[in-house]
Parts: structure tokens; sequence; C-alpha cells
């Protein structure tokens, strides 16, 4: 005979039990006072929680409840949620194009971000007495050769003794990645200790010429870009001075390969 | 016309008496149950399980149930008494299980074995259904359902089990 368990009484109090099962268990049940009496309990139970919570089941189901009106909700939703969405992809889509055929609005242009790096790379270092350059003007060949090299064009030191300045000497700077990554900043000096700098790069992607002055937190620029170099020449001299070394410089390195030209002279 | 609908539809009493059972408070049932249908109803065809809709249901409000207990266990929990329906005829004789006492003693239970015993006592589902509701196996929903039932007999004091004996 087949063993009544605890289970097997739970089960059939609760109806689950398959026909033969429960004719066994009701056999047992029949013998067993005790069995019955632990079954009458479990279904007095679960009558206690029908009855308690049974009714719950046969109230008016309220509107809100009822999933016709819940789907509806949902498609007005969904629609609403669409429109939104196409709204807004269509203000993103808009932004994207006026920003995008605006752009040469906001991104300043080459020649200002390298006029202002020139101008500050000049505020620094004319201010140094005895730090102003990296390499001296006593080894003037090396310096052209080195900074030529790390600009990745010829560049040779133009010679301002016609306006009054003797080269200082230069150093290499950082400069704008998208820009070369490098820049070269030469020193000179005239006789009352007044300095000018001259800050080149290699040429910019577009390669154009371009001509630009500027007055930038208190010192003069003159810019210039070709399709070799782009160079800028900073100071604070009077603007017929500044007017005449510019001239020089872009005269120089305009020209080309100065170290083998003869040297400019006024 | 809508089948979907209509199998849900037929689930809604039960939903609103299982919610109703496990919350002890009618509009936290209510929301539960429309929550519950709202996600279902939102959802059918993405992640509807192939079996039937009442499981499928029952397991969402159950889990709708337990994240919104997770979400307040740092509130204090009110027990709506107003809720607990009174006997309909109070006679105290040998036996008799005092309503709100059970009622109480339900309320005390561990919530496994609250969802597991309203599913079959209440619910009247077979085991195999309530155990896939649940996502146990099925001896398992037994044993929660042992152990609800021990635990009912001890809070309505009722006399202790009597000894089994096994048949041979």
């Amino acid at each position: 005979m087949t063993e009544i368990t605890r289970d097997m009484l739970m089960a059939y109090a609760d109806g689950q039990l398959e026909a033969d099962q429960r004719l066994l268990v009701e056999a047992h049940l029949a013998a067993n006072p005790e069995a019955a009496a632990e079954v009458a309990l479990l279904q007095r139970q679960s009558d206690a929680i029908r009855t308690l919570f049974a009714p719950a089941g046969a109230e008016p189901v309220p509107t809100r409840l009822r999933p016709t009106r819940i789907a509806a909700d949902l498609r007005r939703q969904q629609r609403r949620q669409w429109g939104w969405a196409a709204a807004a992809v269509m203000l993103l889509s808009l932004g994207l194009g006026i920003g995008f055929a605006a752009r040469p609005l906001f991104d300043p242009p080459a020649s200002a971000t390298l006029i202002a790096d020139a101008v500050n790379a000049h505020t620094v270092y004319v201010a140094e007495s005895r730090h102003a350059v990296e390499v001296g003007s006593a080894d003037s060949e090396h310096l052209s050769t080195w900074l030529s090299n790390r600009l990745d064009t010829h560049l040779g030191m133009p010679d301002l003794a016609g306006e009054g300045f003797a080269l200082v000497g230069g150093r290499l700077l950082p400069g704008e990645p998208d820009k070369g990554g490098r820049a070269a900043q030469l020193m000179y000096e005239d006789a009352d200790k007044q300095r000018i700098t001259v800050y080149v790069t290699a040429a910019l992607p577009d390669a154009r010429p371009a001509y630009q002055l500027a007055n930038y937190q208190g010192a003069e620029a003159f810019y210039w870009a070709n399709a070799r170099i782009t160079c800028t020449v900073v100071g604070t001299l009077a603007p017929e001075r500044m007017q005449a070394v510019s001239r020089a410089v872009y005269t120089q390195l305009s020209e080309g390969d100065v170290t083998a030209a003869p040297p400019y002279r006024g | 016309m809508d089948s979907f609908l209509d199998q849900v539809e037929a689930c809604v009493p039960a939903l609103r008496r299982y919610a109703r059972a496990l919350t002890r408070n009618l509009d936290l049932a209510d929301d539960l149950v429309q929550d519950c249908l709202e996600r279902a109803i939102s959802r059918r065809g993405l992640f509807r399980p192939s079996g039937p809709v009442r499981a499928w249901l029952f397991t969402i409000l159950l889990n709708l149930h337990r994240n919104g207990l997770r979400a307040a266990r740092h509130q204090a929990s009110t027990v709506d008494l107003d809720s607990i329906a009174e006997p309909a005829t109070p006679a105290p004789q040998p036996g008799h299980l005092a309503l709100a006492e059970m009622a109480r003693a339900i309320d005390a239970l561990p919530l496994e074995q609250k969802e597991a015993l309203l599913l079959v006592a209440l619910e009247g589902l077979p085991y195999a259904e309530a155990a896939a509701i649940l996502k146990i196996p099925q001896g398992t929903l037994m044993s929660r359902l042992g152990r609800a039932r021990a635990a009912l007999r001890l809070a309505t004091g009722t006399p202790a089990e009597p000894h089994l004996r096994t048949v041979k």
C-alpha cells in the first residue's frame, strides 16, 4: 500500500489529487481519525481564507481596471509619445543642420588662434632675461636646423639688423594639435632692449595665403600664412617700426630659402 | 474581437481578490492590479510567454508587489482593519477559526509563504501552476504551504497537530 505522507494529506485537502490517489487517501482517513482531523483542519483554514478574501473577487470591477480601457489609454499615450519623439527628432535635426551650416561662424579662424598663441608666447618669454630663449644666437646655424626639422619645413633666421634688431635666439613651443602641434619662436632685441618675437608654424591644412593685422592684449601682431608656413610677428613697438620689422620678416621668410639667398638688407 | 484582452479581463476579479489579500488595502490592491494590467497590455507580444495568460499576470502582479514592498521597506506598514471581513455567523465552537485571528495570522506569515498559500487556498490554483507563477519547484511550493499551514495552526490556537502514523 502506498505510504500516505503529510504532503498527500495536504494535497488532498487542497483538492489537488488525481482520482486514484484521492481514493487511497480517503481509505486512509476512514481508518485514521487523527489524519481525518488534520485534513479537516486544513480545509477549515482554506475555508476561512476564502471567507475572508473571496468577496473581493465578486465586487464590480472599477473602470480603471478594464483591459479595453487600459489598452485604449496606452494607445493614446503611445501616439502622444510618438508625436513627442517625432517632434524631438525634427528639432534635433533642425538644430544639427543649423549648427553645421553655421559652423564657420562659430569656429574661430585659425589665424585668431595662432595670433593668440603667438602673443601669449611673446608675453611670457620677452619678460625673461636669462632664459628668454632655448638656443642662443651664437648657435644660430644649429637653431635653424633644429627648428626646421621640428617644423618639418625650412626655417631661416631673418636678419633684422637693418631695423636695429639682433637675434637673441629661439625656442620650440607646443602648438595647436590641429595646426601642426609645434611652433618656433624667434626673439630679437634692439639696443634699447626692446624685444619682438616671430612665431612660426608649419602651413595650415588649407595652405592658403592670408594676412592679418591685430592688436591683441596690448601687443601688435602681424600675421600671414602661405603654402609653407604661418608667421606672426609680435611686438609692442611704435606702429611705424612694427610695420618696418614685419615687412622685413615677411619679405625674408616668404622669399623661401633665406639662408641660401643673400641676407636681406632694409 | 481581441481575445488577449478578453483573457485578461477574465482574470481581473481574481487578480483583485489576490492583491487585496496580499496588501489588505483596497486602494493599494487596485493600484497594483492596474499597474499589472498596464504592463501586461503594453508588453503583450514582446515578453508574453506562450503559457496561459493567468499565470503570466499573477507573476507580474507578484513582482510588482515585491518591488513595492522593497521600495517601502523603511516606511511604517499600515494595515487597514476595515478590510478584514467580520465573520457572518460568529459561532464560537471548538475548532472554529476566528476569522480576524486568521487574518492577522496570514499577515504575519513570511511573504513567500503568504504568496504561495493564497495562490492555492484562495485562488484554488493547481500546485503546478502556482509553482510556475512563483518560479519555484513544486516541492518547494509544497514545503512553503506546509510551513504556512503550521504557522496558521499555531497562531490561531488550534491544538497541536495530531501525530501522524504511516500506514503500510
